[in-house]
Formats: structure tokens, sequence, C-alpha cells
């Protein structure tokens, strides 16, 4: 927004440093268009224009003037004369492959360039041949219909349809027994099959365009590769201790409960001097959480049996572009991708979010910035080593967290607060990071007629980390 | 009493008095303090040992009076107000932005030299300045073109505009305004509590104490847990047993379930109509920072046909499309708060049954959970 308190001048503007912190919720880079004079295949005499002006704040009283008129169609014809430009292949680097609708996977017979690194899977199918004692199954490259077409949209493929019409021989194209088809025809054939549908095709190829690998979360057939099934949330591993304390803890409370007064619905908080009750901020609060909250308590609703099977399914494994990607085991999706039309599906309900939820694995909570002191950072730049030990502010250790409540509960506090005091010296960890995460990612993607807006939906951990 | 605003200008030294300050005024999150004795004495250490506590308990016993038709209680003594607001920042001036500070303002209003500011007066200051900066700036577009417009029309090939360096904005002076004897200012101003923050400090503090506005005496706690459910109900009921006095998704007790989770959590919550979302969250208080988190409730009916029969129209409560969405998460990371969506389910009549609706046991139903929205922009997310 215009906050800065700048007025302007006629001369241009020295490019800000991009030191900034990218604020992750701002869409300022991505909403640039592409530097029309940076992409190849244009003539390189032209002149240089500027990638993006500064947008006037109000129109001339004049109307449009002679100058804005120029820029306007300066950059106008930058942009036709990029569009105008034929994209070409060498036919050396062009794959083939034939499509087979009724399998609705395309076989790659001729498979070159990085794309088949992270896309492809093998499949095993009847060899063509029928030999004497039939049943020999052969291997075989396939693509599923997403992959074939971003790959023919891109122009790194040649996609064949075999024919029983006669095929005239072509130069530089090997006798596929089968004719090429456009891109319009491979749109027309693959869109509408195995579960792909306009806008997932639009996210799988914004995505495959930014670098990220793609695959499926539900396999299409039995051939393709899935990721190992998440663990399941394993139990936190208590020490004798924690469990010796926890088990008194529970006595305690027991022999308290008989001998407080049943829990009254018109006066749930009582504070009392006897036995500490309630005589503490801390406690108070603690008390005041009487009420079930939280995504472990059951959700009683009903559900139409009337209604169409939800949307909201996983559709797609998304891995980052550094993350080493093995064809064969892929390892688990760094992130998993919901795709819904915008205009004719309504937000998730509570259910539906939930059972999605169901599905993810819980993530532990981000790791808490590197703090270095002053004199550490003067030391680093000075002898330019790569690292120094940082002070690690981590989390508390489970020990020094649980000697905490031990010393509590042995000695009253009013007595012994210095003992308290001395108990607490790491810092505790920063809560917002886990907050503003949650502990379950689900990313949906609403594509409204060609754009998309990706969110993320994050399991909300707000009882894990009270403010008191 | 007026709050010591922060201005742009100021040191950080004066920004670490007003911080201690500000830590020792607003010492304690909720109206009841505790004060810890400060000398270990040989007998509090013996009662100690017995297991009795020596802290002191203060209970302030604050007085309001129901207003149904502005569904709020009006806190009208300047003290109980003070208490209220300073122990956990419950209740808005209704004359003011937040802390009630109209006398504050009309006082200095006619001193001569204002040495505190209300954060209005700030807000106004900044809100002058603002315009007449948008003012110069626009006369100042308007002379950048018209160069620029002058070199191309000479054949100069001239860049096309761009801002300066900042200026630095003009400096009001204070206007002296001449001290006439004026009569004696009357305080007019009372703390407004919304439902949901007064019955959670009646029920759960048990520090106010509720007045009912025709007869000035004080409510008990059923009747104020029936007139606060009643006061949505358009007409009000006729009696007790009637069909629309007990249903389980009366805005208030949707809109309590939510505020006692997060109150209960340590957060303290405002309103947050000024974001188009239910609830403003801070961690420790809108003196300290802004708030960190926006929360939407969104009801959740576990019987639909509870939802054709209700009398009620709940706002959320039909799945929102995806451009209302967009819309309220976009206003939220404008300015750097996290959207929550907090999810309350409604117990079905028919699981549960209406007559619990008479007690608060009826809140033990409901479930609150929460989801965070953020937007996930994967040029950014590659790394």
């Amino acid at each position: 927004m215009d906050d800065n308190l700048e007025t302007p001048f006629a001369a241009p503007k020295p490019d800000a440093p991009q030191e900034r912190e990218e604020d992750e919720q701002s869409s300022g880079d991505e909403d640039q268009g592409p530097d029309w004079t940076k992409i190849p295949g244009l003539n390189v005499a032209r002149p240089v224009i500027p990638k993006r002006g500064e947008k006037d704040f109000e129109p001339i009283a004049q109307g449009g003037s002679g100058l804005q008129r120029h820029v306007l169609d300066r950059s106008r014809a930058a942009m036709l004369e990029a569009l105008k430009a034929t994209r070409t292949i060498s036919y050396k680097s062009v794959s083939h492959a034939i499509w087979y609708p009724e399998l609705s996977r395309a076989h790659v017979t001729v498979a070159r360039g990085i794309h088949f690194t992270t896309m492809g899977h093998s499949a095993a199918r009847p060899a063509p041949v029928p030999e004497e004692d039939a049943k020999k199954m052969q291997k075989r490259l396939e693509l599923l219909p997403e992959e074939a077409l971003y790959l023919v949209e891109r122009g790194a493929m040649y996609c064949w349809k075999p024919t029983d019409e006669p095929i005239h021989h072509t130069a530089h194209l090997d006798d596929m027994g089968g004719v090429p088809m456009m891109v319009q025809q491979a749109f027309a054939e693959m869109i509408g099959t195995e579960d792909l549908t306009l806008e997932k095709y639009q996210v799988y190829a914004y995505l495959k365009r930014l670098g990220y690998v793609v695959t499926r979360a539900k396999p299409p057939s039995s051939d393709y590769p899935v990721p190992p099934p998440f663990p399941s949330k394993a139990r936190t591993s208590t020490s004798i201790l924690a469990r010796l304390y926890n088990a008194m803890a529970s006595l305690l409370a027991r022999l308290t409960r008989i001998f407080s007064p049943s829990f009254d619905w018109w006066r749930p908080i009582r504070c009392s001097r006897w036995l500490h009750h309630n005589m503490s901020n801390v406690s108070l609060y603690k008390s005041l959480r009487f009420l079930s909250s939280g995504h472990h308590v059951p959700l009683h609703i009903q559900r139409t049996p009337e209604k169409p099977p939800s949307q909201y399914e996983i559709f797609f494994h998304l891995y980052k572009p550094s993350t080493p990607f093995k064809k064969t085991a892929p390892p688990p999706p760094d992130f998993s991708v919901v795709v819904v039309n915008a205009r004719t599906s309504p937000m998730p309900t509570i259910s539906e979010l939930t059972d999605l939820f169901g599905q993810l694995p819980e993530l532990p909570p981000p790791a808490p910035r590197k703090r270095v002191s002053f004199a550490q950072q003067k030391l680093a730049a000075a002898s330019a080593a790569s690292s120094t030990p940082s002070q690690a502010k981590g989390p508390t250790s489970t020990e020094q967290s649980l000697r905490t409540p031990v010393t509590a509960w042995l000695w009253p506090p009013s007595c012994f607060g210095a003992a308290q005091k001395s108990s607490v010296q790491a810092r505790p960890p920063n809560p917002f990071p886990s907050l503003k995460m949650g502990n379950k990612i689900v990313v949906i993607a609403a594509v409204d007629a060609g754009t998309i807006s990706f969110f993320r939906f994050g399991q909300g951990v707000f009882t894990e980390w009270p403010m008191a | 009493m007026s709050l010591i605003g922060p201005s742009r200008h100021q040191g950080s030294q004066k920004a670490g008095a007003r911080r201690a300050e500000n830590n020792r005024i607003y010492a304690h999150p909720l109206p009841l303090a505790f004060h810890a004795p400060d000398s270990a004495s040989a007998l509090s250490r013996l009662f100690s040992l017995f297991g009795v506590s020596s802290t002191r308990l203060d209970n302030p016993h604050c007085e309001g009076i129901f207003d149904p038709y502005t569904r709020s209680v009006w806190v009208v003594s300047e003290k109980d107000s003070t208490i209220l607001w300073r122990r956990g920042f419950f209740g808005k001036g209704d004359l003011s932005r937040s802390e009630p500070s109209w006398l504050a303002r009309q006082i200095n209003a006619r001193k001569a030299a204002g040495k505190y500011m209300t954060s209005e007066e700030i807000r106004e200051k900044r809100r002058a300045e603002r315009r007449q900066f948008k003012l110069d700036r626009a006369a100042a577009i308007a002379r950048a073109a018209a160069e620029a417009e002058a070199a191309f029309a000479e054949g100069r090939e001239a860049a096309p505009t761009g801002p300066t360096l900042p200026e630095a904005p003009p400096d009001d002076s204070d206007e002296d305004s001449d001290g006439e004897e004026e009569e004696p200012l009357e305080n007019v101003e009372h703390l407004q509590l919304t439902l949901q923050e007064a019955w959670f400090l009646v029920w759960n503090l048990d520090c106010l104490t509720v007045l009912d506005s025709q007869t000035n005496q004080p409510m008990t706690l059923q009747q104020i847990w029936r007139a606060f459910q009643d006061v949505h109900s358009i007409p009000p009921p006729q009696s007790p047993t009637d069909p629309q006095a007990l249903r389980f998704d009366n805005p208030f007790l949707i809109h309590y379930a939510a505020y006692h989770y997060y109150r209960a959590l340590g957060w303290v919550v405002k309103g947050g109509i000024k974001f188009c979302v239910d609830f403003l969250l801070y961690k420790r208080g809108p003196v300290f920072h802004h708030a960190e988190f926006a929360v939407v409730v969104i009801p959740v009916y576990e019987d639909p046909a509870d939802q054709e029969s209700s009398p009620f129209n709940l706002p959320n409560s039909e799945t929102f499309s995806w451009t209302w969405l967009s819309t309220v998460n976009r206003v939220n990371s404008q300015v750097q708060k996290t959207l929550i969506l907090t999810y309350v389910t409604i117990p079905a009549r028919s699981r549960i049954s209406p007559e619990l609706v008479s007690s608060p046991a009826c809140l033990a139903h409901y479930s609150v959970r929460d989801v965070v929205l953020r937007r996930f922009i994967p040029a950014r997310m590659r790394d």
C-alpha cells in the first residue's frame, strides 16, 4: 500500500534493494507479468524498455497525454513481438509417445531430456506380439494424461495416436504407425480421462512450471508408485520420573476431588486459600478451561447419505524442487494438494476438513530462529567463517521442563519462589510460529476460471500453547 | 487515567519508560487480583506448610446495568470502569475508541498545553497529516506529469515518473485555547461490556453484579442467563417454556463458547468488526502490541433440521464462498493478522435435550476447534 511518505517527480526511481523480508502473504512479485524483453527467440536489435513503470495515481485533467500513449504503445508492441515469435525445438531433443485412449495412458517410446526423471512410471503390459506361450509381460514407461498433456503443451514431446489409415512417410519422424496429435486434440482427448479435469490440469501445469514435482495421491493403478504411509503418531516416550510424577499428580487430584464439592455449573470457579486452590493467575486460567475444546473432541455432525461424496480429497502430492525425489520410491510429500472449482464448490465444512486432517501426519513445531549475539556476529563477519556456533535458544529439554512441576508440587510456591526462578533459565519457545502454522497442513487450490488461489488450512494448536 | 500516546519520534529511553509504566498499570490479567505477601514471615510459612495460602484475593465487586436495547451491560461508575479496563481490557468506552478517555480528552481540549494525548487525538493528528500529504502528492504528480509531457513534446526521451526521497511531514503547531472559565466537567461516558464479557465476569470470576434497568435490583444468575439469551429473540418469548426460548443456536451461546475458549487460554479477546471478523486476539492487551489473530466464528449445526427450523439467521452458518474467504483473508493479511476459523458445533436437539439450555451446563456440549488459514504462494515456497 502507499505507506511511504513520498512525493513523485519525473526522474526514474533508483532500484530499491531487495532486502525487506519476503512477506508470505503479499502477492506483489507473483502478479508481475513476464518480462517481455527477456524471452528467447526475439531479435536482439530492439530498444530496451523498462520492465514496469509506476502507475499514475490520478488521470491528468486534460485526458491521455502523448507521453502516456507512447509508453503504453511501446510496452504493448514489445509484448506482441514476443508472442509473434515461433517456438522451435531441435528434433534431436524431442521425445515421442503413443496415446492409448482405452488405457488412458501414453506409452513413451523415445524418452529424451530431464523430464522423465520425475515423470512417468513403469507399467507392465502384455507383449504386443502374442507368442506361442503368450502371457509375457513387458515393462514400459507410461505417462498419466496430465503428464503427457504437460509435455505436449511444452513442446517437449510428440504424442502419436495409433490409426488404421495409411500413413505418409515423413523425414526426421520415425515410423510410429500413427498420426501426431495436435495440442488441441491432446487437450480434447486427455482432459476427462482418469479423473483429470481442466482445473486439476491447470494446477498441475502451474506447479510443474515452477519446478515442483507433482504426483498423484491416489494411485490410479497398481503400477503407480506411492510414498510410504505416514507413521501414526508415536507415543511420546516418557521417563520413569515423568510417569511417577503423573501417577502421583492424578492420585492427589483424585484425593482433592473427594474433599472438594462436586462441579456446580452455576459456580464453576472457586478460589479458596485452603490448599492453594486457584490462588494464582496460572491456576485460575487452568481451571477456566473446563469446556471441551480442541480437535480431539469427537464431532457428532450428522451426515446426510443422499449428498454426493465430498470433492475434498487429496489429489496431488507436492515435492519441493530441492527434495531428492526417486521415482520408484517416492519420499513422504512436502505438501498435499486438494483441487476444487471455486465457482461450484463452497468452502470445506468442518467434517470435510477433519477427514482431510485425519489423513495427514502431524508436523513438529517449526524450529526457532537461531539468535546470534552481536559480538558473535561481528566475529563471524570479521573472520568470514561459514558457521559460528550460535546460541541455541531452542525449546527446553524434557528434564528441565520436568524439574519445574516437581519443585512446584513438593514445595509450596510462596515459600520457595527462589527455587522456581533458578530452574527457568532458558528462554521458553516462541508460540507464535507454531500457532500460525498449525500442526497439520493441507493446501487447497481453488481454481476460478483459470485463476488459481492456493490456501493453506492448518489444524489449530491453540490448546497446546496457552498464553497463561 | 489517560494514555500516554505512542509517537514515532520518541527515543528508545522514553519507550522503555512507557513500557515499564504499562507493565505497572496493566499488571493484572483479570479483575481478580492476587497479592502475594512480600514478607515470608514465620506465620505465613507455617500456614503454607499446612496448605493454607497466604495470598490475598482482591475482588473489586463491580456493578453494571443491563440494557437490552443495546445488548450490553453498562458500567457507570468511573472507578469500576477503570478497574475493568485495566485488569483484562474488558469493555469499551461508549464515547471513545477503546479505553474510556472522554473526560481526559475534554480536559486536554481545555488546557493550553496538551502534554498527554489520548489515542483519539493521536488518530486525528495522524489523519490530518495524511490528508495534507495526499494533497501534496497529487499536486506533485500533476507537476511531474506536466514536466514529462513538456519533455516528450520537445522530443526528449523521458522515463516514466517515480517517487522521490521522503519529505518530513508538516509539523502541526498546537493551537492555544483561551482559558475561559467554563462549567465543571461531568463524566457522561460509561463503559460498555458485551454480553459475553459480562457473562464471563459474572459467572466465572463473580466480580460483577448486574442490575436490572427497570427495577435497579441485582439480577440473579438464572435471571441473567435467561435475559442474555432473550435479547436475541425478536419478539421476546412470552414464557420460559416457549419453544423459541430453549434453543441451542442462540447467538449469545455460540459466541460465548468461542469467547470463553480463547479467554481461558489467556488471550485478550476484543471485537473485530474493524477487520470483517468476529474477534481479535491480543497476547497481553491492545496497549502492548497489535492483535496477532483475527477470529471468524463459524457455527456448525450437527443436525441440518435444526438450521431449517431456526428463528435466528446466524451469520457464517452457510458455507462461505471462496470470494468472501479471499476478501476477509486479504483484509487481514494487509494488517499482518492471521485469520483463524473457529468452528463451534451446535448440539442437535435430537441428541441433547433442549431443557439443558436453562443452565450453563449446556455449554459442555458445544465443541470449539480452530483452523488456521493462510495463503500459499508456490513461487515463494520453493525452498
